[in-house]
């Protein structure tokens, strides 16, 4: 038997189908926001490194600007990855295959924003 | 679904029209351009992270990372994460403005459209130049 005064129609009422609401519609837009001039700032890096030697990389990753802004462009770029991906792979995907992938998604997002995150630290405090 | 043993033998339920229904539009293949650079971000993120580890381990391991990032495919794959950040961005500006309630009417969409193709590229030639000129 319910245990809750609310009805099922006040359970579900702006939730939609998924049961999650706008949640990620509101995360991948907020995110995209930040990414605006995340990303400029990262072209902006990379091209201040691109002709650049390993010390000569190494010094300008070493500061604290570039690194804070490539950290938060990865961090925030793979939240919105993850929530993007697994939308295409919700629509792509279908049987067994598709939570394997949506597994890996996941994996993927975490392992690589770990990686990033570890490796700017190391450039800077190593 | 079909076999459910409880369901009544009916016709199949009405499907909306769908992509093979439609005249191709601009927009439509803007759509798919999108989740397609979406995508193609992914790879891009694989290939920072290659940088900064390489970056963050020693000179030897560097260069193997640059040596490749030099190399043809490494190029190509460059400039594909370039155009795909770009043009994903002013996607990402048109759904803004689409959000806003602005830009969803016929000659504004359409334009819309051609701007995010027009400056992605645009952008990706001008990033290029910066990147081969500038030192």
């Amino acid at each position: 038997m319910p245990t809750s005064f609310r009805t099922p129609l006040g359970r579900v009422r702006a939730l939609g189908a998924a049961r999650l609401g706008t949640e990620d519609f509101w995360r991948i837009r907020v995110t995209s926001l930040a990414l605006i001039p995340l990303s400029i700032a990262f072209v902006i890096i990379v091209l201040t490194v691109v002709h650049k030697d390993y010390n000569g990389a190494r010094a300008v990753m070493s500061e604290p600007l570039p690194a804070v802004l490539v950290l938060l462009f990865v961090l925030a770029g793979l939240y919105h990855t993850e929530i993007g991906m697994r939308s295409v792979i919700v629509d792509y995907v279908h049987g067994a295959l598709r939570e394997w992938a949506l597994i890996a998604n996941s994996c993927a997002a975490v392992a690589l924003g770990l990686a990033c995150a570890y490796a700017v630290l190391r450039i800077g405090f190593v | 679904m079909a076999s459910s043993p409880s369901a009544p033998k009916t016709r199949p339920r009405p499907l909306s029209p769908h992509l093979e229904i439609y005249r191709p539009t601009l927009t439509m293949a803007m759509s798919i351009v999108h989740r397609i650079t979406g995508v193609g971000l992914y790879i891009g993120v694989l290939l920072l992270a290659w940088f900064l580890i390489a970056l963050s381990s020693d000179a030897t391991t560097f260069a193997t990372f640059s040596s490749f990032i030099r190399s043809f495919v490494g190029q190509l794959l460059l400039l594909g994460f370039t155009w795909s950040l770009f043009h994903h961005m002013l996607g990402g500006v048109r759904h803004a403005l689409w959000d806003s309630g602005i830009g969803l009417d016929h000659p504004l969409r359409e334009r819309l459209a051609q701007a995010t193709l027009i400056g992605g590229i645009a952008l990706t030639i001008i990033t290029w130049i910066i990147g081969y000129t500038v030192r």
